[in-house]
């Protein structure tokens, strides 16, 4: 008797779905292009931005089409996701998030003649680039505002994952802190998740419990800047403009304009001039940049965040030039050298001023 | 004062209803689910079209939904076992990260260069990985009468942050740039795929599992040790059923099962564990193991079936450009009135006149 | 009673129908009640008594057919609207809250402002109707500090404080002892005075026979017949309910007594709340002979029974059953060494309600060849003896597949007897044996007992059937909060009212001397 259950559900649902796949007219072909995102489009940050950015690129080329997945986890179902949007005829495929890195792989060695995009990573193919931006490079002029504005020179970072681009973001940050305030620390709470707004609430609650006046965040959502606005602490937001979360207490937040780099794509691809290549743009390519400063920075703090920013615009200056000290006040790089990308990309170490542990 | 029915407990189900119920369950689903797509402003025959044949439409498709639906019957059946004697495993999610864990552990350091002794290996390792999880519960369940579901529950938890340790730090890939993931599973600790899909041997294993429990349930001791006591723990101890001894048990088999699911998820399909590589198996099996009434040969059915709907959804959101949120919306509406359907088969509405 | 016969009835029910399913559990009932009158409600289990009182108390609503109160057509779909137009139902099971004080509970439910009422005024109530019906309610004792027979009386005490006007009274002896069924009668004879109509429902044919004006006897689903309570005898009441002649005398054969099967040297043994249930408790049974226990339900039987299959721990004294110590024993090795045990709550503990009958059968038997072999089941063995069980003793069913909770509880107690009786046990411990059953099944009950006996078994007899038990024991013991209050040789040679004094918790020398002297 169960067991008729179950196949009645199953003989059930099998016969609707034939009767509707009969009716159905089949879609025509167009150029198309699929985004796998790895949270809600809603989240208001990390996701939001490259559906913003996927909306200027839509609005560029009219004949391209997108469509998205939201929410895939990084885990074998970003296969099929990207395996449905090639079957459902995308030419190009954007993979939003690091973890879809072996997916990627599996699935543009099926389809070469797929061109797919993955978006922070480090493996790359015939049919693959990889993309990326120097968030570091803002990340590190919102540090020189908070270290400008704390008073209690505790400063909470909110950091989503142990891993390079969220180190190398909390570095440069730190650098940007000292370099106005020598006496400032920045604390680190990871959540071990990228898109978890309960837990960036109460890490947010958290470091201002310890102490710290000025919040910096990497995680997707608005969660950090609510709980900073609702204690009346500083804070800079990440991902976009997020002074709507905490409209009285937003400095500023580095911020992405992914379109930058899907309409150079989409131009490629269309055009059929499309290579394989690692791309990490920067301030200079206005790939990264500064969301708008809220009321209460001063215009002193304008004026050194601006002429900061000239120094890597003309590419004279980077973040990562020495000298810099780790944690433990040895010099990793020595004065007047630059970081290479490689160690950039690959960055497993604090800089001096950070407080926190990266886990080993 | 009164409603204009009322609700009565049924004697007995009438046959035609077992058919009924589902059929009509799905239909009113579907139904419901047409009139949201139709204030989204999609036609509900497109998406429906695009649903079912993004999921069961071609061989591909078909393979997709297999592969989600194999984690799915094994860990339905693991809860399965547990429900059956009324204990709560709600921790199979935990246990199948365990069981995922074993397996990377057992490639790590005990790698042989043979598939089948490494299947075994990694079988063995896995079923004892989330076997004791689980019986880590059923024990303070049997010794101090600790609530399961609570336990089992936290350790879901424990179980997560513990392979979230491993990943990020001493089992970590050298080669992954510090990007947090595991060493690459070498060939031969990897499962045999059918063709050029992803379908792997763990289907063999889901189906062989489901049949043996469906032997388990009807032909053994132990299997009717555990559904007298699922029915009536007072008459089982009157029978003089061990019930601590069974809980014991119960929840090491339906943690080791559980466990397998583990291992044939990451064995099978990425062959390294990254964070978050569950996609939430373990608490999907509570519904699949509901839907078939905790009939294991149902389960794989109930399994193929929801794995459609993730499938899919997918397509849902690809083609008609729905939000997932309202995919998510759809996918629950079909589960809400199937279980929802579950009533009518207990209970009755009795229209009552009006009064004096 | 003759003026009542000309007023008009308090209440009237016409045609009433209800069916579950495929069962007809009423078929065109007619039932009233006059005021003054108490009517008796008599048939087997499954005729339809308690389906046509549901309804009354707005349970169950009728498929079809009217109910009149006072004249007026009324529809009840709850419990609440039936107490509204004043019929109040007093449950086997009591629906009083334990923990709180007896004036509590009369407020407790009730609705707009009467639930606010001073305590005084409700109080002042209370006690006025305890008066008036000579119920002795104390308003401020916990209900848990009651006795059964007291709790009893706050319920109807319930019930007339809600200004019920009819009372139904669902087989309100099978709790008492005789005194308290003669306290209760009084009750009801004081409430018919006043006006009150009140539905009496047993199986006790004496006591229908002393209480009741008239008596309506159903037989599945249909009124046979309503007589009036006077000058009907029992023989002939129990032919209309049953369908066919009942003898009521048990046949018994001396019988030499073998070896001793059991013997408890000081149980003592804790209930479900750890209080003490039974008390330094010795006694023995041999071969061949039944050992009555009788007392008022909640005295430590279920305990006692459940000490000796190995169900619930000693915490002192020892079990020794043919000669071998099986104190702190798994329940298991008490069913292996041949102990069979038939408990009172059969759907609750004897039988799993929603497994079928093979299934039910091989509960007690699953450990054993040729029902298992190894870890398998033989299920075509178990069939087969299962088959033979529900022939030999006389199962009415559709078949081996069907759940237990389908069958009536005369069948379900078969199909457990036959169970239990199936392995040709040593020691047979019947619990209630016959609770809730019909004439008919309660006969072939007993037989079955007194033929095991025959056989050889021991058999420990417990019951609230005062009847029962006198009519079956070789020996008859008493049981008062869990101690012994004195064997009795010979059981025919007591009186009721003797054992009615140990019952009570007087220890035997005084209740029979006190009944000598009097």
């Amino acid at each position: 008797m169960r067991k008729n259950w179950a196949i009645a559900v199953f003989m059930a649902f099998l016969l609707v779905g034939t009767a509707a796949w009969a009716i159905a007219p089949v879609p025509a072909k167009e150029i198309k292009a699929g985004f796998v995102y790895v949270g809600p489009v809603g989240d208001g940050g990390w996701t939001y931005m490259h559906d913003k950015g996927r909306l200027d690129m839509e609005k560029a080329f009219p004949g391209l089409t997108s469509s998205i997945v939201e929410s895939v986890p990084e885990g074998p179902d970003a296969v099929r996701v990207m395996e449905t949007f090639v079957r459902n005829g995308s030419k190009l495929v954007f993979a939003t998030s690091f973890g879809y890195m072996d997916f990627v792989q599996e699935v543009a060695k099926k389809h070469p003649d797929v061109v797919f995009m993955h978006c922070s990573g480090y493996k790359s193919a015939p049919n693959v680039g990889t993309y990326f931006g120097r968030i570091y490079q803002p990340r590190y002029l919102s540090g020189l505002v908070a270290g400008k504005m704390t008073k209690s020179n505790v400063i909470g970072y909110v950091a989503a994952n142990p891993i390079p681009e969220v180190i190398r973001g909390i570095n440069a940050f730190t650098l940007g802190v000292r370099k106005v305030n020598p006496k400032a620390k920045v604390k680190v709470i990871w959540l071990f998740s990228w898109f978890d707004p309960g837990k960036e609430k109460e890490a947010t609650k958290a470091l201002i419990d310890s102490g710290a006046d000025v919040i910096a965040m990497h995680a997707d959502s608005g969660a950090a800047p609510q709980a900073a606005e609702e204690a009346k602490v500083w804070v800079v937001g990440y991902n976009n403009d997020m002074s709507k979360y905490a409209p009285t207490r937003h400095l500023t937040a580095p911020v992405w304009d992914w379109g930058k780099l899907y309409k150079y794509t989409a131009d490629k691809v269309v055009k059929g001039t499309w290579k394989s290549e690692s791309i990490w743009w920067g301030l200079k390519e206005k790939m990264v940049g500064l969301a708008p400063f809220g009321k209460s920075v001063p215009d002193s703090v304008k004026k050194i965040v601006a002429a900061e920013q000239a120094k890597i615009v003309s590419g004279k200056w980077d973040v990562f030039t020495g000298p810099i000290r780790d944690q433990a006040g040895k010099v990793k790089i020595e004065a007047g050298k630059r970081m290479s990308d490689g160690d950039m990309l690959s960055m497993s170490w604090f800089v001096q001023g950070v407080e926190g542990t990266i886990p080993k | 004062m009164s409603a204009p029915f009322r609700v009565e407990r049924r004697l007995d189900c009438p046959a035609w209803l077992n058919w009924a119920i589902p059929v009509g369950a799905v239909a009113t689903a579907l139904l419901a689910g047409a009139v949201l797509l139709f204030f989204l402003g999609v036609s509900p025959l497109a998406a429906y079209t695009a649903m079912f044949r993004g999921a069961l439409g071609d061989a591909w498709g078909l393979s997709e939904t297999i592969v989600k639906a194999i984690p799915l019957t094994l860990a339905g059946l693991a809860v399965g076992l547990s429900f059956t004697m009324v204990v709560w495993n709600i921790g199979a999610e935990g246990q199948l990260v365990m069981g995922a864990l074993a397996a990377v552990a057992v490639v790590r350091y005990a790698f042989v260069d043979s598939a089948p002794v490494m299947f075994f290996l990694m079988f063995v390792a896995a079923a004892l990985a989330g076997g004791l999880w689980a019986g880590f519960a059923g024990f303070l369940k049997a010794r101090w009468s600790v609530n399961e579901i609570i336990t089992t529950l936290m350790m879901n938890y424990i179980a997560i942050l513990l392979t979230e340790y491993f990943i990020y730090g001493p089992w970590r890939d050298p080669s992954s740039l510090g990007f947090p993931m595991t060493a690459p599973f070498p060939a031969a600790a990897r499962l045999a795929v059918l063709g050029g899909t992803r379908v792997h041997v763990g289907l063999i294993l889901a189906i062989f599992l489901a049949l043996l429990f469906r032997v388990l349930y009807r032909w053994t001791r132990w299997g009717f040790e555990l559904r007298v006591i699922g029915n009536n723990a007072n008459a089982a101890r009157y029978a003089g059923m061990d019930y601590m001894k069974n809980v014991l048990l119960a929840m090491f088999v339906s943690g080791a099962v559980a466990g397998i699911a583990g291992m044939i998820e990451v064995a099978g399909l990425q062959g390294r564990i990254q964070p978050g590589f569950s996609a939430g198996y373990g608490y999907t099996a509570i519904i699949v193991a509901w839907l078939a009434r905790l009939n294991p040969v149902g389960t794989v059915f109930v399994s193929f079936l929801l794995g459609a709907l993730l499938v899919g959804g997918d397509t849902l959101q690809v083609v008609m450009r729905l939000p997932l949120a309202s995919v998510q919306v759809l996918q629950g509406l079909i589960l809400f009135c199937v279980l929802g359907g579950e009533f009518f088969r207990n209970y009755r509405i009795v229209p009552v006149g009006k009064g004096e | 009673m003759d003026s009542s016969m000309q007023q008009a009835p308090l209440v009237e029910m016409r045609g009433i129908s209800k069916a579950f399913a495929t069962v007809r559990a009423n078929a065109g009932i007619d039932f009233d009640v006059r005021p003054g009158e108490v009517h008796t409600l008599l048939g087997e289990n499954g005729a339809g008594k308690s389906t046509l009182m549901n309804i009354l108390n707005g349970l169950y609503i009728p498929d079809s057919g009217t109910i009149r109160v006072k004249g007026e057509n009324r529809r009840f779909s709850s419990p609440r609207d039936a107490i509204a137009a004043g019929i109040g139902m007093v449950h086997q099971h009591f629906m009083l809250v334990q923990v709180l004080t007896v004036w509590e509970n009369m407020i407790m439910g009730l609705p707009g402002l009467e639930a606010i009422l001073p305590k005084k005024t409700v109080i002042k109530r209370i006690q006025d109707i305890s008066t008036r019906y000579g119920l002795g309610v104390e308003p401020e004792a916990r209900v848990w500090q009651l006795s059964v027979g007291e709790q009893q009386r706050v319920e109807i005490l319930k019930m007339l404080y809600r200004r019920a006007e009819i009372l139904v009274l669902d087989e309100p002896t099978s709790v008492l002892t005789p005194q308290e069924v003669h306290h209760l009668f009084n009750t009801i004879r004081q409430m018919t005075a006043e006006g009150h109509g009140v539905v009496f429902i047993s199986h006790k044919l004496d006591e229908v026979m002393e209480i009741s004006d008239r008596i309506t006897i159903l037989r599945k689903g249909e009124v046979v017949e309503t007589l009036s309570g006077r000058n009907v005898s029992k023989e002939e009441l129990a032919e209309k309910m049953v369908g066919r002649k009942v003898v009521f005398a048990v046949d018994k054969t001396v019988l030499n007594l073998g070896e001793t099967v059991l013997e408890t040297d000081g149980v003592c043994a804790l209930n479900d709340r750890g209080l003490p249930a039974v008390r330094n408790l010795s006694l023995s049974i041999r071969e061949g002979e039944i050992l009555g226990i009788a007392g008022i339900a909640g005295n430590g039987q279920r305990e006692l029974c459940e000490a000796l299959s190995g169900l619930r721990p000693i915490q002192f004294g020892r079990v020794i059953l043919m000669g071998v110590d099986m104190t702190g024993a798994h329940p298991i090795e008490f069913i292996k060494a041949g102990v069979g045990y038939i408990p009172a709550d059969r759907k609750g503990t004897g039988l799993v309600g929603s497994m079928n009958l093979r299934e039910n059968f091989n509960l007690k038997n699953f450990w054993r060849k040729p029902y298992s072999r190894g870890i398998f089941l033989s299920w075509e063995n178990v069939a087969g003896e299962t088959g033979r069980i529900v022939e030999r003793f006389g199962v009415a069913t559709p078949g081996l597949g069907v759940p237990v909770r389908n069958l009536s509880g005369g069948n379900q107690q078969r199909l457990m007897l036959g169970r239990e009786l199936s392995g040709t046990p040593r020691l047979i411990v019947a619990m209630q044996p016959t609770w809730g059953l019909d004439v008919g099944a309660t006969e072939f009950v007993r037989d079955q007992l007194l033929r095991q006996r025959e056989r050889g078994a021991a058999i420990l007899l417990v019951s609230e059937d005062l009847e029962e038990v006198m009519a079956l024991s070789d020996r008859l013991a008493v049981i008062h909060k869990g101690e012994i209050m004195g064997v009795v040789d010979d059981p025919r040679g007591v009186t009721e009212e003797e054992l009615g004094l140990m019952m009570a918790g007087i220890p035997m020398s005084a209740a029979v001397r006190g009944e000598r002297s009097l």
